[in-house]
């Protein structure tokens, strides 16, 4: 006890230095997450999360009762989940690929820069191009092609408008993790496969993709563990949080947004809230146990 | 050199038609990724009769100033939170990356004994969260900080990526014994860390400090949750209420309402909105070349080391 005591007293410099990152966690990690036993209470604004009446599992009840709300805003967030990671992951690795096949290395670094420009732009902001393009009086879309198509009113459009702007938003700093797999390829593996006859086509398939295929396993299971969070801006920014839109586009944090917003309905909120914390969890851990049995270097702890 | 060039000139020739096409395929996705952010420039600087009238559209044929005009000579809460922004990004930046360093380098010191224990603490973060809604009530009603800056600067000045970022390249690129003979001439942790740790790990700083900037630059779901006056409005505040009305740029006090009114009638509004959105995205976009490099490398030791 006393030598512990001795060891922490000439480390006082490092606790130091550690305090106000620990601190940090603590106000604003940690507490949050002890205020998720909001899900079993009956919350009171008056009252605050402490002092407010236990609940049992009615919340739960509701949230279970809301069939059509609930359900489908979970489903809403895990096909979008699907649909981005797919189509994502695809559209980087080509384009990956077609940059480090490209012999014009100045002009693939300045493609390269104009590529990656979208992540950095806030939804917020994107919200005015995406609406340059779908207004219904002004819009591009419509001028272009003689269309008179309310977007912001057509609920069966979105799916397709919110992956082109995430495609578009992210696919580029995406493909630079793989450009960095593929810069670090062994050239003489390419110079071996050339003397053993193998053209193009058959390099990429046989040593580029292969090369590719533990950094593809390694994202995809990270991104498991966020298959129930979305990235709020896309659906609740870019889509004006138009009401008309949202059997399409609410997904789980749109809809707690709003509840927040509207002060309604906190119990269900708190519940849906709790089932996204406890399921993202779960899925994290799985996700990571299983990098570790397939690349235990790549994993997150 | 001259035998260099050869092969290089070989090369191009045998892979010709193959690279031709390759080239034109990325340039068009290149085209197509930069025309939405072309279209915004494109309308700013657009006559606005001829966006009311013809809709927008990539090359304007009549170009003109009246939106910049008009943002630059009405647009007094734009440069209030132009001054917000620019105070909560640079303070959370450099606090965040100085206590997130200290925090990183004390995790890489072998004989600290509460090396294992800080390293779960700041792991557990990112695997469970309060959610958004626990995290609204206890930063509102117990630390009350609705309307309060500090509620834009503190959550977001932590996480758990950068500090790995930060930690691993401690690990790879600082000798150890650059530190330890720091100690053996009589300098305390302190001024190891602050005069030698901290100016060798410029890179990684650079690639976290311009990764936090741009987050501190583009939050907008904790200023609409938690900030309500004016002279605290963030940028992306402020678009999401020009969204709403071009009129929010207008700050309206000290002005008569007669005059406003008039004000009001004289503002382009769709050009004017688009020069509003090129002067809160323009500040990133000048100073992401200078930082590309060292945040492409940063991301890399980010999601491949953990």
């Amino acid at each position: 006890m006393r030598k512990q005591g001795k060891a922490l007293w000439e480390h006082r410099a490092q606790i130091i230095m550690s305090l106000p990152v620990f601190l940090i966690f603590l106000l604003f990690s940690y507490v949050p997450m002890a205020g998720l036993v909001l899900a079993f209470k009956d919350f009171d604004f008056k009252l605050g999360i402490w002092k407010s009446p236990w609940d049992g599992l009615a919340n739960f009840q509701f949230l279970l009762a809301s069939k059509r709300t609930f359900i489908q805003m979970t489903a809403n967030t895990i096909m979008y989940y699907l649909i981005f990671t797919a189509l994502g992951m695809v559209l980087e690795v080509m384009i990956a690929i077609a940059m480090d096949q490209l012999a014009f290395k100045r002009m693939g670094k300045v493609m390269q820069s104009v590529l990656i420009i979208p992540i950095f732009i806030s939804y917020t902001a994107v919200q005015f191009i995406v609406y340059a393009f779908l207004s219904s009086n002004t819009g591009i879309i419509n001028n272009l092609f003689g269309l008179n198509i309310r977007w912001y009113m057509e609920a069966k459009y979105w799916p397709v408008i919110l992956t082109i702007v995430k495609l578009w938003n992210g696919t580029g700093y995406g493909a630079v993790l793989y450009m960095s797999v593929l810069a670090g390829i062994d050239q003489q593996m390419y110079e071996a496969a050339q003397i053993d006859g193998a053209n193009k086509w058959q390099q990429i398939r046989h040593v580029t993709l292969p090369s590719l295929v533990p950094m593809m396993t390694v994202m995809l299971l990270l991104s498991v563990g966020s298959i129930m969070h979305s990235d709020t801006g896309l659906f609740y920014q870019v889509t004006r949080n138009s009401g008309t839109l949202y059997d399409t586009t609410q997904v789980i944090d749109s809809y707690i947004l709003n509840a927040i917003f509207h002060n309604s309905n906190f119990g269900f909120t708190a519940a849906a809230t709790f089932f996204q914390s406890v399921v993202g969890t779960i899925l994290i851990l799985l996700s990571n146990a299983a990098v570790r049995k397939i690349h235990p270097e790549n994993a997150l702890f | 050199m001259k035998q260099q060039r050869g092969i290089v000139l070989h090369h191009k020739k045998r892979h010709g038609a193959g690279q031709v096409i390759l080239a034109v395929f990325l340039l068009i996705i290149t085209i197509l990724c930069a025309l939405p952010i072309e279209l915004i420039f494109a309308s700013a600087f657009a006559d606005e009769t001829l966006l009311t009238t013809q809709g927008f559209m990539f090359f304007p044929t009549q170009l003109s100033m009246d939106g910049f005009n008009a943002v630059l000579r009405y647009g007094k809460q734009l440069f209030t939170s132009y001054g917000v922004t620019l105070l909560i990004t640079v303070t959370g930046t450099v606090l965040g990356l100085i206590i997130m360093a200290m925090y990183a380098n004390c995790l890489t010191m072998s004989d600290f004994p509460l090396r294992r224990f800080l390293i779960v603490w700041a792991m557990i973060p990112m695997l469970f969260s309060g959610g958004q809604l626990s995290t609204y009530i206890i930063y509102t009603s117990m630390y009350h900080l609705r309307d309060n800056l500090l509620v834009l600067i503190l959550p977001l000045c932590v996480s758990t990526m950068n500090l790995i970022i930060l930690r691993t390249y401690i690990q790879t690129s600082i000798p150890k014994e650059l530190m330890d003979s720091a100690r053996i001439d009589g300098a305390g942790e302190y001024r190891t860390f602050f005069q030698i740790v901290l100016p060798l790990m410029k890179p990684s700083l650079a690639a976290v400090g311009f990764m936090m900037a741009t987050a501190y630059w583009n939050d907008w779901q904790n200023a609409l949750l938690f900030i309500t006056s004016n002279n605290k409005k963030p940028l992306q505040l402020l678009l999401i209420n020009i969204q709403k009305s071009i009129e929010t740029l207008l700050s309206t006090r000290n002005i008569p309402s007669s005059a406003l009114a008039a004000m009001q009638g004289s503002i382009p509004q769709y050009s004017a909105t688009m020069a509003t959105v090129v002067m809160v995205i323009g500040p990133i976009m000048i100073v992401y070349p200078f930082f590309q490099k060292y945040f492409i490398k940063g991301m890399t030791i980010g999601s491949v080391k953990g």
